[in-house]
């Protein structure tokens, strides 16, 4: 009986990859490789590697994975260094603006970026106006600029546990072989906290290569592989679905190509830390004290910078699109009248997504973590597939497969529903294989040997034991929802829209006022989520990447 | 009266790996079973088969003369105590304890006052609403011994319960356990890998290896009179000496033992250094001293011979004796003493006394 279940739920699992992950993947290989009248060609990928434009965006794209990937990882090492090991005046308050860096809805950023460093920038004026030239952002350094700022706290997160990690008597004892300061750095703490510095700095890495909305804003005439397929995809006249779908093709070979260098530069490196000996933080006196102090705050503000420029820019009063003098509430009241239901959708769409995501995700968990075999190993490794797909391309990809029967869904909820779940079930399935694995199996046993049935163990003990930390997942997978903006972008239709989609429009509408309400909303939401979410499981911020 | 009968039990694990090979014993009604033996033995699969979480491949179980395969674990009435205690977190101490009787559906007033027995009799009392986590391992494995005994099983099953814990509490522990089951009568089935743990605490004990019973007995029995070479060396300390190293002296101490007899053994504690009045049957064999170790209550001297390494061990040394390396020394033991074993590790008699 207990077998069958765990075959149907494997079966299940099997059946939800191959729809919405094997046939989407699947539509994209196979329209990338048809030309316009349905025969088998391989033209796309020619044209790919011949147009100069498309060469471009891929150099362009490689150029901002990297560039994101460097700046993170410098800004995010100082941060991680300067907070595990060094004592840092009001730490609680960096670290949530870390998470505010991390959480900001997506678009909004760009824009706050723009309405100080743009060309009638805030910052650049003034600064101008005191007789300092400062070139505007736009650009691809203005792309890099942000994406440092954006995904620094991947690598601080990840690498400031690592550092508060390490044994100090290692690094203690290489002290005392004569190594001097910095040789014990580089040999001895560096590659401790490289795995964690290598994780992170993928995550960063793959989201810069992904995120489409800063380079359309800042980019201007820069363009990179994500809003190339973005493009092609939606272009009023002669959309191409096959050159979007080549470029996705593209993406995701990227995309995993990094993943498995990580993997494969980090393959050795599993260190188990033991926490008898916890490094000290260190206070620091004088300039250098000044220093640090200003380089922390420097960087989380910068990160946290577009929601806090977002939430100012809501409360000024506007009329219409533009704002005037004064503060006012304007904006709220033109959402409240307007785009109720834009907020509802999102609200609905995200809860659905997130049910979804938690049953299943919860009984994948269980089948991965308690029934280790070479079906369920797969299962595991098939999940990482969507876990680095780009958003875009999941959009599209539903598009190639859903747009007919006998799976014709597209423009309804369903599917934008369906495509944050997908991606979104790889953090299901990983939080709750391993809250399961950390319930020691003895536990079940002993209520076994006391008279309960194997489901009754299950129930009376290991869900009780692994549900606060299910919910609080799930409460970070609705922010991560209700934030998507990528593949939503592709998939909505007019009675769809969510709010991301809604502050992308309204951006490109000049609308500034309704896109700082609406993204001061979305924080909101966000961060109330996040709260609920770390009063169950402790403050964890490393359970947001 | 066997009260527990495993016959035969046998558990291969895909492939040829056998985790038990063949292994029949019985227990009686309130007696206390200790299976020792090296990790990897198949004592702790032995155990888990007994309990109904490991199926076995051969052989059958019989518990108060009803077979036990076709019994699911929950409906066996077996309590068991973890190796990692294993108590429910998020109940408090009480509600651990009660947590069997409420599948027994027993009523409220009964398991109160069963509850309030076995806290007292665990010395859990004042701790009866606390969560287990801030508690010392020693309390948790408390928890786990009165959530285990208050359902009143049929027979305790133990695992390793107290390798987890530092050595004093360890020593402590042991005693209270063993005087729990005595004043309950319970048939208790231990685990361990402590011989000292074993030695003290059972009234039987089954040396395992490999998957195999290399010998059951009294703790007085497996010391004095050890039927492996296995169990000889497990179970206290040895000296092991390979026959043929020097001939002519092995001839007095073996004299006329089988050719079979390919290694003798002796323990530390029946060598003395070879002064004074020393019974008939008393042999000598000069050496050197290699190492001596100075330990409170006892020394160990490690001494060169003809014959191979003997380890001497010297009950309450005089603080000021040492000994440097190389100098002589006279080692003298009985010949009842030595224990002969085969090339197989089986126990050969040494013949006429």
């Amino acid at each position: 009986m207990r077998l069958n279940f765990w075959t149907v739920v494997s079966i299940l699992a099997w059946l939800i990859l191959i729809v919405l992950l094997v046939i989407p993947l699947g539509s994209v290989l196979l329209s990338s490789m048809q030309d316009a009248a349905g025969n088998f060609s391989l033209a796309n990928y020619e044209r790919f590697f011949t147009t100069p434009r498309f060469r471009t965006a891929f150099v362009n794209t490689l150029i901002v994975g990297f560039g994101g990937l460097v700046g993170s990882l410098v800004l995010g090492s100082i941060m991680a260094f300067c907070m595990a090991r060094l004592e840092i005046k009001g730490g609680r308050f960096v670290s949530l603006l870390a998470i505010l860096a991390l959480v900001s809805p997506p678009f909004i950023g760009a824009y706050s970026w723009i309405v100080l460093f743009g060309s009638n920038g805030l910052v650049r004026q003034t600064l101008m106006s005191w007789g300092f030239f400062m070139p505007p952002i736009f650009g691809m350094w203005g792309v890099l600029i942000v994406f440092s700022f954006k995904f620094y706290p991947y690598v601080y997160l990840l690498a400031s546990g690592a550092l508060g990690n390490i044994n100090r008597s290692l690094e203690e004892a290489a002290e005392s072989l004569g190594m001097t300061p910095f040789k014990r750095v580089m040999k001895i703490s560096f590659p401790l906290v490289l795995p964690a510095l290598s994780a992170g700095g993928l995550l960063a890495l793959i989201h810069s290569i992904a995120d489409f909305g800063t380079p359309r804003l800042i980019g201007r005439g820069f363009s990179v592989l994500a809003t190339e397929a973005y493009t092609l995809y939606s272009a009023e006249i002669g959309s191409n679905l096959g050159m979007a779908t080549t470029i996705s093709i593209m993406l995701i070979l990227l995309s995993m190509l990094f993943v498995f260098g990580q993997r494969y530069m980090s393959r050795k490196n599993v260190y188990h830390g033991n926490l008898i000996n916890k490094p000290v933080k260190k206070k620091l006196t004088g300039v250098w004290n000044v220093v640090a102090h200003v380089a922390v705050y420097f960087i989380a503000l910068a990160g946290a910078m577009p929601a806090i420029i977002a939430a100012i820019y809501s409360i000024r009063r506007t009329n219409g699109p533009v704002f005037q003098p004064g503060l006012g509430l304007d904006s709220y009241r033109r959402i409240l009248y307007n785009l109720a239901d834009v907020v509802q959708n999102s609200l609905v769409f995200s809860a659905a997504t997130v049910f979804l995501t938690v049953t299943i995700g919860t009984i994948i968990g269980c089948l991965v973590a308690r029934r280790t075999n070479v079906n369920t190993s797969s299962l595991d490794a098939t999940l990482m597939v969507p876990y680095v797909m780009p958003g875009i391309v999941v959009g599209i990809a539903f598009v190639a497969a859903f747009n007919s029967p006998p799976f014709a869904i597209t423009g309804t909820a369903l599917i934008i529903i369906l495509s944050i779940f997908i991606r979104r079930l790889p953090y299901s399935v990983r939080s709750s294989a391993s809250a399961l694995r950390q319930v020691s199996p003895s536990m079940e046993e002993a209520a076994i040997s006391l008279g309960y049935s194997p489901l009754q163990a299950f129930m009376k003990v290991t869900v009780p034991l692994i549900v606060p930390g299910i919910i609080a997942g799930g409460m970070l997978s609705f922010v991560t929802a209700i934030n998507e903006l990528s593949s939503s972008l592709v998939l909505y239709v007019g009675s769809t829209a969510t709010m991301p989609v809604r502050i992308y429009i309204a951006i490109n509408d000049g609308d500034y006022g309704t896109a700082a309400a609406l993204s001061t909303v979305l924080l909101l939401i966000s961060g109330a989520a996040i709260y609920c979410a770390f009063r169950l499981m402790g403050r964890d911020e490393r359970a947001l990447l | 009266m066997a009260y527990l009968e495993v016959e035969n039990a046998t558990k291969v694990y895909g492939g040829a790996a056998r985790a038990l090979d063949g292994v029949s014993l019985s227990v009686g009604r309130d007696e206390f079973f200790t299976l020792l033996g090296p990790s990897g033995c198949g004592k702790t699969t032995l155990l888990r088969s007994i309990a109904g979480f490991i199926e076995l491949s051969d052989g059958n179980i019989k518990l108060d003369g009803r077979r036990l395969d076709t019994v699911p674990a929950h409906k066996r009435d077996i309590g068991m105590v973890f190796q990692d205690y294993a108590v429910f977190p998020h109940l408090t101490v009480s509600e651990n304890v009660a947590f069997g009787l409420k599948a027994r559906k027993v009523p409220a007033a009964d398991i109160q006052r069963r509850v309030a027995e076995a806290l007292a009799t665990a010395r859990l009392t004042d701790f009866r609403d606390r969560l287990p986590a801030a508690m010392s391992g020693g309390q948790q494995q408390r928890i786990g011994l009165a959530r285990a005994m208050v359902i009143r099983p049929k027979l305790l099953l133990m695992d390793e319960p107290l390798s987890n814990l530092d050595a004093k509490l360890r020593v402590d522990l042991r005693d209270e356990i063993r005087d729990i089951q005595k004043k309950i009568g319970i048939a208790a089935i231990y685990v361990t890998h402590d011989q000292e743990e074993a030695l003290a605490i059972s009234d039987r004990i089954c040396v395992m290896s490999t998957g195999r019973i290399q010998q059951i007995g009294t703790p007085q029995d497996i010391y004095s009179s050890p039927q492996t070479l296995f169990a000889a060396s497990f179970v206290g300390t040895m000296n092991v000496l390979q026959r043929g190293t020097d001939p002519a002296l092995e001839a007095s101490i073996l004299q006329d033992a089988p050719a079979s007899l390919s290694q003798w053994a002796i323990r530390p504690e029946h060598i003395r250094l070879g002064e004074g009045d020393l019974p008939a049957d008393t042999i000598r064999v000069p050496g050197t001293v290699e190492k001596y170790t100075y330990l409170g209550r006892e020394a160990h001297i490690a001494a060169k011979t003809s014959v191979g390494k003997l380890v001497v061990q010297v009950a309450d040394p005089e603080p000021s004796l040492t000994m440097e390396q190389g100098h002589p020394v006279t080692l003298a033991f009985r010949r009842g003493h030595v224990m002969g074993f085969d090339q197989q590790g089986a126990r050969v008699s040494l013949g006429a006394r």
